[in-house]
């Protein structure tokens, strides 16, 4: 083995360990904030930020790892929220099983949306994706006699809790344990995108993102990996829905409206697209944000958009660009590329 | 990361200064009233109103107090839907803890923030949502001033069917909670006296021309009353296609429009003479005869230079309303909620109060009914 | 009675698509010639029906003045997104980052528009639009009248224009063949911006005559960006025919469905329609399209 293949390896098993210890500290983390804001309001932000992140993920996959432009997140938000809660108003499923069916139909429509777009490029898909979205949000809007449409679905409730041997380890209406649930979900979630990003099956996304043309001339079926990693991110989107729904006690289409598959978009481009962890904050800050700046009333939406456009203007790599340039910045000496 | 320390620098400091607040306000005694309102997105046109009433209604009262008690009100934007709302709420009572809270306007907001203020046990007064949901289950926390949707569509049915001898009608509603709701009440309360409903068209918030809807109505034969549950914007569309189509009186035909809902004075000079023969329920009646009422017009127009809407009365309202429960000792969460229930023949500007077992108040004359003369003014038809 | 009715829903749909038109071809123009999408079109739309509003009811001018303000507008706005967003974002290829900053840009104009004019219904009444023809049991008013008229000789200048005159002969090789036309002696910058001037002016003219029909609120163009988008890809990505037609064809669906279905099915229709669209044939109901991987 040649010095640098040897070294690349040293170096490579260094990245491993930090990033363990990555994940570890984020779990700690989690674990630690609700005990840290210990109101209500504090901890349903929390909440909410997490769900945010899930979908940001999800978006993320299927943006930044394979190059779709999906402008119809919001649809497989949805999806995921109404077929689960559904399952359980109306059938009396169980939580957990109901969860299941409504990640699964995330991830089938997502499959199905992509496999119909395979074809398309670019603006196609995202027109077709918004259409898509736009579709959804009419169904679930109008077709009342399943979905209850703008009547709204009330009084859903948290998962059941976790009971073991007669003693209650988990009661999911209290708001941190439910906390703990989906962000730790999350985690998982970030988990299992980072290994799979690192590993061969990552390298292939990346060469379809490239270049399809000369990827298949490797081989690869760009098709197919694209609609998996559609049909992955659009999963994890409708996990988010079906937490959202539990959470909120309250279902109404107008929170699937498209709008929100451009506020996902704002989180994942802020972020900084295609690297995972950016869009884990352009999530945190963009749900964040506005709740700080309450005060300001009606600009708090308008920063919000100058925000997108400014990212993309000046700092496309969002977030994770920035950080990167700090951290050039304060290192002594630099480091030759 | 900075973020959620930047968070934490943002909070200390929120709560810095809304101690401060509350420190000037520690010396005289206060009633803390917590405002939840639409300040941004599409609703915000509620909130801004209500906002008004609620400035007048507090200038007057602070002029004196009552009991010794001055007032404050802290706004939060609850966006008209239902996560926002429950945001709006817990931030509201974490940090403001108010006595008794008003609000929201719509019933998506209202029903999802009943349970926190059950858990909280804060009252909170509602005068904008019209689903029966709101009082229906019976939470002795959540109070409603205005007549729910149950309320106006038996009356309204009722008055068609017997006073305006009505028997073929075309309903044309929002798709939105209260607009179905309205119309399903209409609905089967007019089909029970024996009317027939030709058609149900309901149409997104976002549906701009109405003429295509309106050519439809034309071609259903000979039509009574269309009873039109719908927003100012769209309102004023929908008038003015079917006087186009000629399906109504302003356009030369026969039918009449009847609603409820969200169509203030002012709503004339913009249809023009389309509106003719429109008759509808309003929460507010300018033209009522009461001190009360005329004085609320008067020192609304000098301090606002314009007209007061039914949004700007029931804000009013709900702060008066507050006053008096005060007036007769209430001071804090529990005993305003147990004055609110007590309340017997309270006179508001939009009507009279007082609450049923469910909290919901009764008083028909809060459902005036007002008809658009040729010249564009409104008579009050006093059926109620 | 049902022909009548069949006659007059065909008129309603006419005058709406004429509109959706007019609003279409200036995201078809920008395509044709950038392959980029203006997302913030719709609030030009929006902008420019506000404009024409502002300039009639506090200046007292006259309606069609108020119709060439609101084209001015639109075009003022065109070239400062074209200059601000489009041309440094070219230079780092990426293809859809300027879609995305365009994102932006919109929900930054809906809500500045929301601050400063309100949320509150603005009602924009003109002479025309109370006032109604009436024949063999058909009414349309003045104001769809004056609609079918203006959209119809702007379309039919622009057709002229795209066909026959030495720019909208270099608009459209520009659009074909960036290279070539460069080598031209065509100065591909200073089409773009043209480009974007004239559509983006077509989006501020169609606002002011939108504003009588529309609800004018800042989320009025909102209503229509949508189809406006699923227009242009039914009637093909750049082709200026194929959007003229399939923006009659949606105008038709709307009040056909609203006729026979229901208004909100609308949506549905028309997308379902897109989706199929995308199908069966991508390119768009008139392929006149150069070599690309669609």
């Amino acid at each position: 083995m040649s010095d640098s293949a040897i070294s690349q390896r040293v170096g490579n098993d260094k990245m491993l360990r930090s990033r363990w210890v990555g994940y570890l500290l984020a779990a700690l983390c989690i674990i630690a904030l609700p005990l840290i804001f210990n109101d209500t309001y504090w901890r349903t932000n929390l909440t909410i930020c997490a769900i945010n992140v899930l979908l940001a993920l999800g978006l993320d996959f299927i943006l930044g790892y394979t190059g779709q432009l999906n402008l119809g997140h919001s649809a497989f938000y949805g999806l995921g929220a109404y077929v689960s809660t559904l399952l359980i108003v109306k059938l009396g499923i169980p939580f957990w099983a109901a969860f299941v069916a409504g990640v699964a139909f995330a991830g089938l429509a997502g499959m199905f949306l992509s496999l119909f777009a395979v074809r398309l490029r670019g603006h196609y898909l995202a027109i077709a994706s918004l259409g898509f979205a736009v579709i959804i949000y009419q169904i679930l809007l109008n077709w009342i006699s399943l979905t209850q449409g703008p009547l709204g679905i009330y009084g859903i409730s948290p998962p059941p809790g976790i009971v073991v041997g007669g003693t209650v380890i988990a009661d999911f209406r209290n708001l941190t344990a439910f906390f703990y649930l989906v962000s730790g979900f999350t985690l998982l979630v970030y988990l299992l995108l980072d290994q799979l990003v690192r590993s061969p099956v990552g390298e292939t996304l990346t060469a379809i993102r490239e270049d399809e043309v000369s990827a298949a001339s490797l081989g690869i079926n760009g098709a197919v990996w694209k609609v998996f990693a559609f049909g992955l991110g659009a999963a994890v989107a409708g996990a988010a829905g079906c937490f959202y729904a539990s959470f909120v006690g309250t279902l109404v289409p107008d929170a699937f409206y498209v709008s929100e598959a451009f506020t996902i978009l704002a989180m994942v481009i802020v972020g900084g697209m295609g690297t995972l962890i950016g869009p884990v904050f352009g999530a945190i800050l963009l749900t964040l944000l506005p709740e700080i700046l309450r005060g300001i009333g009606d600009l708090r939406l308008v920063v919000y958009g100058a925000a997108l456009t400014f990212v993309v203007l000046f700092m496309p790599g969002g977030l994770v660009q920035a950080a990167r340039m700090i951290h050039e910045k304060l290192r002594p000496g630099g480091r030759r590329p | 990361m900075t973020v959620t320390f930047r968070g934490l620098i943002a909070r200390v400091a929120a709560v810095g200064f809304l101690a401060a607040s509350q420190a000037t306000y520690a010396q005289e005694k206060t009633i803390k009233i917590g405002a939840l309102f639409p300040m941004s997105g599409p609703g915000s046109y509620f909130g801004a109103q209500d906002k008004q009433g609620v400035e007048l209604a507090l200038e007057q009262l602070n002029k004196t107090g009552v009991n010794g008690y001055k007032f404050v009100v802290q706004y939060e934007d609850s966006s008209c839907a239902p996560l926002p709302a429950t945001q709006a709420a817990k931030r509201l009572i974490e940090q403001f803890k108010p006595d008794v809270i008003i609000g929201e306007e719509c019933s998506d907001a209202t029903l999802a923030v009943m349970p926190i203020v059950e858990q909280s046990k804060v009252p909170l007064l509602n005068a904008g949502s019209s689903s029966i949901k709101v009082t229906e289950p019976g939470n002795p926390w959540t109070f409603r001033i205005m007549p729910n949707e149950v309320m106006q569509g038996v009356n309204l049915a009722e008055n068609a069917y017997k006073r305006m001898n009505a028997r073929n009608a075309v309903l044309l509603f929002e798709n939105t909670n209260a607009g179905i709701g309205n119309a399903q009440v209409f609905k089967e309360n007019f089909t029970r006296l024996g009317g027939k409903v030709l058609a149900e068209i309901g149409f997104g918030r976002d549906v701009n021309d109405f003429t295509a809807i309106a050519t439809r109505i034309a071609g259903l034969g000979k039509i009574d009353v269309i009873p039109t549950y719908t927003l100012e914007g769209q309102g004023l569309k929908i008038t003015q296609a079917l006087a186009q189509a000629g399906i109504t009186k302003g356009g030369g035909g026969d039918a009449i429009q009847i609603g409820t809902i969200w169509l203030p004075f002012g709503f004339e000079q913009k249809a023009g003479k389309a509106a003719l023969g429109y008759i509808r329920i309003v929460q507010f009646d300018p033209t009522d005869a009461r001190d009360v009422v005329k004085d609320f017009i008067t020192t609304f127009k000098t301090k606002y230079n314009a007209d007061p809407t039914h949004l700007n009365a029931h804000a009013y309202d709900q702060i008066m309303l507050i006053a008096d429960v005060v007036k007769r000792g209430g001071k804090d969460p529990q005993s305003i909620r147990d004055g609110l229930a007590a309340t017997k023949n309270y006179s508001g500007v939009t009507g009279s109060v007082e609450f049923d077992k469910t909290n919901q108040n009764t008083k028909m004359d809060t459902v005036h009914y007002m008809e658009t003369k040729p010249d564009m003014s409104w008579t009050s038809l006093k059926w109620n | 009675m049902t022909t009548t009715i069949v006659l007059q829903q065909a008129i309603n749909g006419v005058v709406f698509g004429s509109l959706y038109v007019l609003v279409a071809l200036g995201l078809t123009l920008i395509y044709g010639v950038l392959v980029q999408i203006n997302f913030a079109h719709a609030d030009f739309v929006t902008l420019g029906a506000f404009a024409a509003y502002f300039f009639m009811h506090l200046l007292g001018a006259g309606y069609f003045l108020s119709i060439g303000v609101a084209f001015l507008v639109g075009a003022a706005l065109g070239w400062l997104i074209n200059a601000s967003i489009f041309t440094p974002l070219r230079l780092k290829g990426n293809e859809l980052l300027p879609l995305i900053a365009t994102i932006g840009v919109s929900v930054m104009m809906q809500n500045l528009m929301l601050t400063w004019f309100g949320p509150i219904p603005y009602a924009f009444e003109t002479e025309y639009s109370s006032q109604v023809i009436r024949f063999a049991g058909i009414f349309v008013s003045w104001q769809n009248i004056i609609i079918i008229a203006v959209s119809s000789v702007t379309i039919a200048l622009l057709y002229a224009f795209m066909k026959f005159t030495f720019l909208g002969k270099a608009l459209r090789a520009v659009s074909q063949d960036r290279e070539t036309a460069g080598l031209m002696g065509i100065n591909p910058n200073y089409l773009i911006m043209l480009t974007f001037v004239i559509a983006s002016a077509l989006a501020g003219m169609a606002g002011a005559m939108l504003a009588p029909v529309l609800v004018l609120t800042p989320f009025a163009g909102t209503s229509v960006i949508v189809k406006a988008f699923a227009i242009v890809i039914i009637g093909g990505f750049g082709n200026v025919e194929g959007t003229i037609l399939a923006g009659l064809i949606v105008g038709l669906i709307e009040s056909y469905t609203t006729q026979f279905l229901d208004p909100g099915l609308i949506d549905i229709v028309v997308f379902a329609l897109l989706l199929v669209m995308l199908v069966i044939k991508p390119t768009g109901l008139i392929a006149e399209r150069r070599e690309e991987n669609v």
